[in-house]
C-alpha cells in the first residue's frame, strides 16, 4: 500500500512496506532526495512531479529546549474551534491542538489510536466496532474523559436538528453504546469503508460542557483533550492556544502556538523571512513558495493536493451535453504549458478525479488527452459543430460559446482561465469570462445555473478516503457539473460498503475511467502543496504525505532560538 | 435653528433606512448565500444543505429576514454572523470598528498637519521650487496605488532594515506603516486643495485692501487668507469623517489589521447577511451625522451661510 488507507488492512495492523518506510529507512540510509523519488515512483503508483521534499533527520535536532511560542499564519479569520468547522485549514490547525479523537491520521495518512488504546476490534460482518479506551485522560478543565463523551459527540452529529455539517459522516450509524466508561461500541447500519476516516476520527467535545454551553457557545469557548488548551480567541486577528500541563501524552514543549490573520500571500512570506513567524499554514504565492524552499533557512515539504485544479462544466448545458465537445476541449488545452506558465511547474497534470496522492486507488491507467489541438478538431466536426465566419463554432443556430464565472480577485487562477480562453479559441470555442463572490458560484453550480467555473475541489480524497458521493453521484449536494451517470452512481454506492481492499480499489478505479472518459468537467491538474517552517522549529516529522496534517504534531516540536 | 436640525435629522432616518433596505435587497439577489461557503468540501446531500439553510433561518422570504432583523437592531441586538457564530454581530462591530477608527484618525491628523501647511505655502510661494516639489509628491501620492506604497514599504522597513514588524496591530510600531500608507493619499489631496483655495483666496480683493493697509504679508496670511481659504478644507475632512470607518480595506488587508474594512469585505464575499446589514446601517449613520455636523460647523465658519 502506498498513500492511502483502508479500513481492514490497518485493522489487521498488516504492515507491508508503506511509503512511510520508504521514506524512513531513506532517511537513516542516508538515500539522495532524487534516488529516493525514483524508488517512489517505481512504486505501483505515480508520484508527484515538482521538488522532491527535504528529508530531514529528527536525531539531528538535538535534545528538546522547554518553552517559546510557535507562531503560524493563516489567510482568513479563525472564525470557530468547533470540531463541526474543521474544514478551512485555519480552523483545523488550531482546532487539532485543542481536541483529539479516538483514531487520528497522521502526516503520512496511517491512522493511530490517540484517545482509543487501539485501533477498533471489527465484527466478522463489518457492522461493529468496538474500542477500547485510554483511562486517565484529562480534559481542559480537569473533569476524565470516558465512553459517555464519544457518545455524547457521536449522537450530537447524528441528530437531525443540530443541523450539523459533519452529519453526513454518520449516516451509516445506527448506534452508539457505552457499556463501561472505558468502551464504546458503534454499530453501522451497513459496511462502511471509511469509518476510520469520517467517523472514528472525529474531534470528541466533553459532554458535561458542550451539552451546557451549547454548539454556538463552544465555538469560540472549546474545551477538549489536546495537548494545547485555548488562551485567547480573537478571530480577526489571532488565536492563541497555551500548553496543557495535564495533557496525557505529557506537557508539550512549546509554551504556546498563535495562528494570525494574515490575508495577503506575499505579507505572509516577508512574516516568514523576518522571523515573524514560524510557519504560514496557507500557501503563499508559488514564486514565493519556490524562492523559500531553495533558502536554507527554512524546512520545506512538498505534497500533492487530493484536490483537482478544474473547470466544472455544466453537463445539462446543450452546448456542453456532448461528451466530444468536451472531450474536444481536453485535447485543445496545453496542460503542460498551463503548469508552467501559471504555477510555474509546481503542479502535475490531471488525469481524472482522483489525485496521485491517493495512492493505490490512484489510477493512472485511464484515456490520455494530450496537447492536440488537431484531434480537437476532428471530434467537433464529427459532434456536428461546423466553425462559423466568426472563428466561432455552431450546430442548428446555436454558438458554441459558453461564460466560465472565475472567483472575484482571484489572482491566480484568473490568468489561468485567460490562457485556457486562448487554446478554445483557437479550436472554434468561445469562453466568454467573467467574475463572481465564491458563494454565488457555489450555488449557482450547485443548482445548475451556471456555465463553467475554475476552482480547485475534492473529488475524493477527504482524509484520504476515495469516496465522492458529494460531487459525483447525480443527486450530490456538490454535483457542480451537473453529471448523471447511473453506472457512477452504482459504483459509488459499493464503493462505500465495500470492506476488502482489492475490491474497493477495483471500484474507484473504473470511476475514474468513467471520469475521464466522459470529462463531466475539464481536469486540469494536481497541484504541489507548500508548507514551509523556519529551520528553528525542531521536531518537525522526517517526511509528509499530506500537508495541512503536520500541525497535529505540534506537542512534538520545540523552538531553537 | 432647533428645527432645522430636527427636519434634518428626519430626513437622515429615512435616508439610512432607504440605503439598509436596497442594500438588503441587492444581497438577496445575489445567488447565493454563507451556508455555500459553510460545507466546504464536506461530502453532502442538497436536504442537508436544506436544514443547515432552515437552521439559519435562510430559507424565510426576505422581507421576513430583514424585518426580524431591524425588529432586533432595535433592542440593541444585531443579529448573528453564520460564519463566525460562536461570537454576536454587535462585539464583531465593537472590536473591529475602533481599529479603522484609530487608523483613520490618525493619518487625518498625520495628514493635516502636514498637507495643510505645506499647501498654504506652496500658494504663497507659487511657483517656487517649494510649489513644484510639492504639488510633484501630491501628484505621486494620489498616482500611486495603495497597494503598491504598503507593499515597497514594507519590503523596505521590515525585510530590509528590520525596523516595523510587516503586518498587525500589536505595538505603537504597527501603526507606522499602515499611518504612512493612508496618509501619503490622504496629504496628496489635502495639500493639493489647500493650495487651490489658498491661492484663489490670495487674488480676492480683500487680499489687496488688506495688503493696501500696510500690513505684512504674513498676517495677511494668516488673518485673511486661511481663515477663507480653509472652508473647503473643512468640508473636505468633516466629509473625510464620514468615511473614518470605511475606505481602509486595502491597508487593512495589506497590514493584516483586524478592523471592518476587512470584516466587510469578507461578509460580503460570503454573503453573511447580517454582518453586512450591521455595517451598512452604521456606515450610513455615519455618513448622514457627519453631512450634519459639517453644514454646523460650516455656519460657524461662515457667517453668510448662518443668515441663510
Amino acid at each position: 500500500m502506498a498513500r492511502s488507507v483502508d479500513v481492514l488492512a490497518l485493522l489487521r495492523q498488516a504492515s507491508p512496506v508503506t511509503r512511510r518506510e520508504i521514506l524512513k529507512r531513506a532517511a537513516l540510509g542516508g538515500i539522495s532526495g532524487p534516488a529516493l523519488m525514483a524508488m517512489l515512483r517505481s512504486d505501483a503508483s505515480a508520484a508527484p512531479a515538482g521538488p522532491a521534499p527535504r528529508l530531514r533527520q529528527r536525531s539531528q535536532d538535538g535534545e528538546p529546549v522547554q518553552g517559546g511560542t510557535l507562531v503560524l499564519t493563516g489567510h482568513q479569520e479563525i472564525a470557530s474551534l468547533s470540531p463541526d468547522d474543521t474544514g478551512p485549514t485555519v480552523h483545523w490547525v488550531m482546532i487539532t491542538q485543542i481536541h483529539n479523537a479516538l483514531v487520528e491520521m497522521d502526516e503520512n495518512l496511517q491512522f493511530n489510536p490517540v484517545l482509543a488504546e487501539s485501533l477498533p476490534e471489527v465484527s466478522e460482518d463489518g457492522l461493529t466496532y468496538t474500542f477500547k479506551l485510554r483511562q486517565g485522560v484529562k480534559f481542559h478543565d480537569g473533569e476524565e474523559f470516558t465512553s459517555e463523551d464519544v457518545k455524547y459527540t457521536y449522537e450530537w452529529y447524528m441528530n437531525p436538528d443540530n443541523a450539523a455539517i459533519n452529519a453526513a459522516d454518520f449516516a451509516m450509524v445506527e448506534a452508539v453504546e457505552a457499556p463501561d466508561p472505558y468502551t464504546v461500541i458503534v454499530r453501522m447500519k451497513e459496511p462502511y469503508a471509511p469509518f476510520l476516516a469520517r467517523v472514528a476520527s472525529k474531534f470528541i467535545v466533553p459532554a458535561h460542557y458542550h451539552s451546557q454551553v451549547g454548539e454556538t457557545e463552544y465555538k469560540g469557548k472549546p474545551i477538549g483533550t489536546g495537548p494545547f488548551k485555548l488562551k485567547e480567541w480573537r478571530p480577526a486577528e489571532y488565536t492563541e492556544v497555551e500548553a496543557f500541563e495535564d495533557h496525557f501524552r505529557g506537557r508539550p514543549h512549546l509554551d504556546a502556538i498563535r495562528e494570525e490573520v494574515v490575508p495577503e500571500p506575499s505579507v505572509r512570506a516577508i512574516g516568514l523571512e523576518t522571523g515573524e513567524a514560524h510557519s504560514s499554514v496557507w500557501p503563499l504565492t508559488p514564486e514565493d513558495n519556490i524562492r523559500l524552499a531553495e533558502d536554507s533557512n527554512f524546512v520545506v515539504f512538498v505534497t500533492s493536493a487530493f484536490a483537482v485544479n478544474h473547470f466544472p462544466l455544466n453537463n445539462k448545458l446543450p452546448q456542453l451535453s456532448d461528451k466530444r465537445v468536451r472531450q474536444a476541449m481536453m485535447y485543445a488545452i496545453d496542460r503542460e504549458t498551463v503548469i508552467d506558465e501559471i504555477f510555474q511547474g509546481a503542479a502535475v497534470v490531471a488525469t481524472s478525479n482522483l489525485s496521485p496522492a491517493m495512492g493505490d486507488f490512484y489510477n493512472p491507467n485511464v484515456k490520455e488527452y494530450p496537447y492536440d489541438p488537431d484531434q480537437a478538431n476532428a471530434l467537433l466536426d464529427e459532434a456536428g459543430w461546423v466553425m462559423g465566419s466568426d472563428g466561432v463554432r455552431e450546430k442548428d443556430g446555436m454558438k458554441l460559446s459558453f461564460v466560465c464565472t472565475t472567483i472575484t480577485g482571484d489572482q491566480t487562477r484568473r490568468p489561468e482561465a485567460e490562457l485556457v480562453q486562448q487554446y478554445l479559441k483557437e479550436v472554434g470555442i468561445d469562453m466568454q469570462l467573467q467574475e463572481a463572490p465564491v458563494a454565488t458560484i457555489l450555488e449557482q453550480l450547485r443548482k445548475g445555473e451556471m456555465d463553467a467555473s475554475l476552482f480547485n475541489w475534492t473529488y475524493g480524497g477527504d482524509y484520504a478516503d476515495p469516496d465522492d458521493g458529494g460531487t459525483l453521484r447525480s443527486d450530490g449536494g456538490s454535483n457542480f457539473s451537473q453529471f448523471q451517470n447511473a453506472r457512477v452512481d452504482e459504483l459509488l454506492d459499493a464503493g462505500l460498503r465495500e470492506i476488502d481492499r482489492e475490491k474497493r480499489i477495483a471500484i474507484y478505479h473504473e470511476i475514474q475511467e468513467i471520469i475521464a472518459e466522459e470529462v463531466p468537467f475539464l481536469f486540469i491538474s494536481y497541484w504541489d502543496w507548500y508548507n514551509i517552517f523556519s529551520s528553528k522549529v525542531k521536531g518537525l516529522p522526517e517526511s509528509a504525505l499530506v500537508g495541512d496534517q503536520i500541525y497535529a504534531k505540534a506537542y512534538q516540536w520545540w523552538i531553537e532560538e | 435653528m432647533l428645527r432645522y436640525i430636527t427636519i434634518r435629522l428626519l430626513q437622515g432616518v429615512v435616508v439610512i433606512f432607504l440605503v439598509s433596505i436596497t442594500s438588503f435587497i441587492i444581497m438577496q439577489l445575489a445567488p447565493g448565500d454563507p451556508v455555500d461557503i459553510l460545507i466546504g468540501e464536506q461530502q453532502i446531500t442538497p436536504e442537508q444543505i436544506a436544514a443547515i439553510e432552515r437552521k439559519w433561518g435562510l430559507d424565510r422570504p426576505w422581507y421576513v429576514q430583514y424585518f426580524t432583523w431591524l425588529g432586533n437592531v432595535f433592542t440593541g441586538d444585531f443579529g448573528t454572523s453564520v460564519v463566525r457564530t460562536g461570537q454576536p454581530v454587535r462585539e464583531m462591530i465593537f472590536e473591529a470598528a475602533p481599529q479603522t477608527i484609530k487608523l483613520n484618525l490618525l493619518s487625518l491628523i498625520v495628514s493635516m498637519l502636514i498637507a495643510i501647511p505645506i499647501g498654504v505655502l506652496a500658494a504663497v510661494k507659487r511657483y517656487s521650487l517649494f510649489d513644484y516639489g510639492s504639488m510633484v509628491g501630491a501628484t505621486l501620492g494620489i498616482a500611486l496605488p495603495n497597494y503598491w506604497i504598503g507593499l515597497m514599504l514594507i519590503i523596505v522597513f521590515s525585510l530590509k532594515l528590520g525596523w516595523l514588524p510587516p503586518y498587525g496591530s500589536g505595538s505603537w510600531k504597527s501603526y507606522i506603516l499602515p499611518v504612512a500608507v493612508l496618509a501619503s493619499q490622504e496629504m496628496a489631496i489635502l495639500a493639493r486643495l489647500s493650495r487651490g483655495t489658498t491661492s484663489e483666496a490670495l487674488s480676492q480683493d480683500y487680499v489687496t485692501t488688506a495688503r493696501a493697509k500696510g500690513l505684512r504679508d504674513r498676517t495677511v496670511v494668516t488673518r485673511h487668507v486661511v481663515r477663507n481659504a480653509l472652508l473647503p478644507v473643512v468640508t473636505m475632512i468633516g466629509y473625510r469623517i464620514a468615511f473614518l470607518l470605511s475606505g481602509t480595506i486595502v491597508v487593512e488587508t495589506i497590514f493584516a489589521w483586524p478592523g471592518i474594512g476587512q470584516l466587510f469585505f469578507n461578509s460580503i464575499d460570503r454573503m453573511d447577511y447580517q454582518v453586512v446589514q450591521a455595517i451598512v446601517l452604521l456606515l450610513a449613520t455615519l455618513v448622514v451625522v457627519a453631512n450634519l455636523v459639517t453644514d454646523l460647523v460650516y455656519a460657524y465658519i461662515d457667517p453668510r451661510i448662518r443668515v441663510r
